[in-house]
């Protein structure tokens, strides 16, 4: 044993001196600045592990393929693992070159930091891009004035029902203003049922912040809205308290399983009558038997204050790609590609239908829900994404904190309010 | 910890042959010198380097995209102030003391229930240890069922009478932890059982029988004799409760991810959702410190005694 001693102990301290060394030097975070290899096919990283959204991604790399400008490898992660990756995979010294992501402040944040790649050329040479709408040329453009995102699909929020429910407790006018709905939720109740499905239990907590940002668009409008999500303003502003006092007047309404239940188990008991509306994205509809696909419909959220623009949440998905990919030709390439009728059609079909394409001359689905979709977010004045989207990732966390205590104690608001700008400004200082 | 006693444990299999002996003590053989090293070296950019970095980052502000920022102590100093942190500490030393307690109570109760050899025992045995087999992930998926708002639990509270108890256990602020610390408990308890069983495996019968000589009730037989027999098993049961306490975090993830409003929050779970969520990657990791500081100062505390001891 004496005699390993000397070798070890000399190999230890080695090992100390080298890490002290490095540790001094800061080469343990510092960001490298190498390019991934310009052979080979694109790497298209995407966060639709949904089986539908895989196969049809799936489907657009092999259409791609099919049409010989180049090829894509499509590499799907999950969801939750993506979204916890992306910072890592883009300050990589070999990143994926392109990535599914949402558009707007989140893309935005990156762009600031000179991670994404500059996709000007592509937008001026892209024949469909140039047809895009106004709203979404804006949104796709970072704050220093750069195109920086390519935009493929959007869907909508909005306040889903069962027509045949409807029709049984005897519903037979739609709400549109606030009035109207509370009385619409009266009805409900009195007939035994939750007028009002939640969803954010288990591991969506994050689907109460439709609530958080259709009040708020509605009452202080998409502007305020905004700017409150990226710290120009206070959550424990007069504004925002405004907000919770509205939320206050339909509390009793709320089905008291709401934040038990994750919206796929509120989907099912939105279907089975429990409870009677839900304020949730189409997307809600992959985890709907497809039988009771036609029978479902929705309406606006009821307005509560006419002054206000009318403001819709219709999320946007699409692509970005990293400033330090090595085979810019290629990725530009194939983000026209993904800009184009055929992509989108693609993928639209693949998929649960649900979506709408963001490439004007690109068709739907064609159901009825579609169209009266689409009909519904080209009538609002301003596009909202969502409450993350606008602001970031980061922040969600504080908002699902915030709005479950809101939902279990609403009568201590004034604390919630105070808790929930102290833990922003800890993200926004970050 | 295991890391570094590993190269003390591998030397006694280092017997040289006297005639190698004579060549001088500075003489290793290659091998076994390979033996030491290269996992050494593994574990060191695996294992230390990672370890030392988290020590730099808790000095940090890091966004995981920028350049970190040196900040000092400014993250321990939030700490300070933190109500998140405190009431995550104070969730995990309650974890610590209900979960390791009953698991070292109950398991230990398991061990001397199945621990002779009568026929069907070791179908009990495999009974309870069968929880330890499955992934944590997968039990806590079991377990949400049963906690569904209409899922087992409640349906059973509602056949017996007794519906006016029935509760969205996951997303009520008062039965979260506790919700949360059953499933840990249930697959924890099959463990500690079997460093229990192996424990009492290795007493002495003799032991027992001058004991029954002497006139020992069992309670005394078990006073007097098991429990300062079991005192290795332990200090060994101990150490895997504590860490085990202070990493728990897959089953809390699954099941409330610390929620409804951190009232289910244990350090791990938070560390974790201010580094990967919160993107605070310097204050997640000045949490990950205080995690690591009190793992290895509670058992290197009690194995200092412990071979003290037994020395």
């Amino acid at each position: 044993m004496a005699n390993l001693q000397p070798s070890r102990r000399r190999f230890l301290g080695g090992l100390g001196a080298a890490g002290t060394a490095a540790l001094l030097s800061g080469c343990v975070t510092s960001t490298s600045s190498g390019k991934s290899s310009s052979k080979g096919n694109v790497t298209l990283q995407s966060n639709l592990s949904a089986p539908q959204a895989k196969t049809a991604m799936e489907d657009i790399v092999a259409a791609y393929a099919k049409k010989g400008s180049g090829k894509a490898s499509l590499n799907t992660v999950a969801a939750e693992t993506f979204r916890t990756q992306l910072p890592t995979y883009l300050t990589s010294a070999n990143p994926p070159d392109v990535y599914t992501w949402y558009p707007g402040s989140v893309a935005d944040a990156y762009a600031k930091k000179n991670l994404l790649l500059d996709l000007d050329e592509v937008w001026n040479s892209s024949h469909d891009l140039k047809r895009y709408s106004k709203a979404q040329n804006k949104l796709c453009t970072s704050s220093a004035g750069k195109k920086v995102f390519v935009p493929a699909t959007y869907y909508w929020w909005g306040m889903f029902y069962r027509k045949s429910n409807f029709a049984k407790w005897g519903v037979r006018e739609l709400p549109k203003s606030w009035d109207d709905f509370l009385d619409l939720c009266d009805k409900l109740k009195s007939k035994g049922i939750a007028p009002i499905g939640l969803g954010a239990g288990g591991n969506t907590p994050w689907v109460a912040s439709a609530w958080f940002d259709y009040l708020d668009i509605r009452i202080n409008g998409a502007q305020y809205h905004r700017e409150l999500l990226a710290g120009k303003h206070r959550f424990d502003d007069p504004e925002v308290r405004k907000v919770f006092d509205r939320w206050q007047e339909v509390h009793r309404y709320f089905d008291p399983n709401g934040t038990a239940l994750a919206f796929q188990d509120a989907t099912t008991a939105l279907l089975n009558g429990k409870t009677g509306m839900m304020l949730i994205g189409t997307f809600f509809a992959d985890s709907a038997p497809k039988n009771a696909l036609d029978d479902i419909d929705f309406f606006r959220f009821p307005i509560i204050d006419a002054k206000v623009p009318l403001a819709e949440e219709a999320p946007v998905d699409g692509y970005f790609a990293s400033a330090r990919t090595g085979r810019r030709e290629q990725v530009y390439d194939l983000m026209r590609y993904l800009a184009t009728v055929e992509a989108q059609e693609t993928y639209i079909k693949g998929s649960s239908g649900t979506v709408l394409p963001c490439n004007p001359d690109a068709k739907d689905a064609g159901t009825a829900l579609v169209k009266k979709g689409r009909a519904h977010v080209a009538s609002a004045t301003e596009i909202t994404q969502f409450f993350n989207r606008d602001s970031s990732d980061a922040l969600q966390p504080t908002a699902d904190t915030a709005l479950t205590k809101f939902l279990a104690k609403p009568q201590q608001i004034g604390s919630i309010l105070t808790d929930w700008q102290r833990d922003a400004e800890k993200i926004w200082n970050a | 910890m295991a890391v570094l006693t590993a190269p003390e444990r591998k030397s006694p299999a280092r017997t040289p042959a006297g005639g190698k002996r004579a060549r001088g003590p500075r003489r290793t053989p290659p091998l076994v010198l390979a033996f030491v090293l290269v996992p050494l070296l593994a574990e060191s950019v695996w294992v230390f380097w990672p370890a030392l970095q988290g020590f730099y980052l808790a000095l940090t502000k890091w966004d995981g995209v920028s350049t970190p920022q040196f900040v000092g102590l400014d993250n321990f100093r939030e700490m300070a102030n933190d109500d998140v942190f405190r009431s995550a500490a104070a969730h995990t030393v309650l974890w610590l003391v209900v979960f390791g307690g009953l698991s070292a109570v109950l398991g230990l109760a398991a061990a001397l229930l199945l621990q002779q050899e009568r026929r069907g025992v070791g179908f009990y045995r495999a009974a309870l240890f069968l929880p330890v087999v499955f992934s944590l992930v997968a039990t806590a998926l079991v377990w949400q069922a049963i906690y569904q708002p209409d899922g087992v639990l409640n349906r059973l509270l509602d056949a017996v009478g007794l519906g006016s108890l029935q509760h969205p256990w996951l997303a009520d602020q008062d039965t979260a932890l506790y919700a949360v610390i059953v499933p840990a408990l249930w697959r924890q308890i099959g463990y500690v059982m079997v460093l229990y069983l192996a424990g009492l495996k290795g007493i002495d019968p003799a032991l027992y029988e001058a004991a029954k000589v002497d006139g020992a009730s069992a309670w005394q037989r078990f006073r007097h004799v098991t429990l300062p027999q079991l005192r290795s098993v332990n200090a060994v049961v101990l150490s895997v409760i504590i860490i085990d306490s202070l990493r728990s975090f897959d089953v809390v993830w699954s099941l409330t991810r610390g929620g409804p409003y951190h009232s289910s929050e244990l350090l791990s779970t938070y560390m974790y959702s201010t580094a990967f969520q919160s993107l605070r990657l310097g204050y997640g990791s000045a949490l990950a410190v205080v995690i690591f500081v009190l793992a290895f100062g509670v058992i290197c505390s009690y194995l200092v005694r412990a071979f003290r001891e037994a020395d």
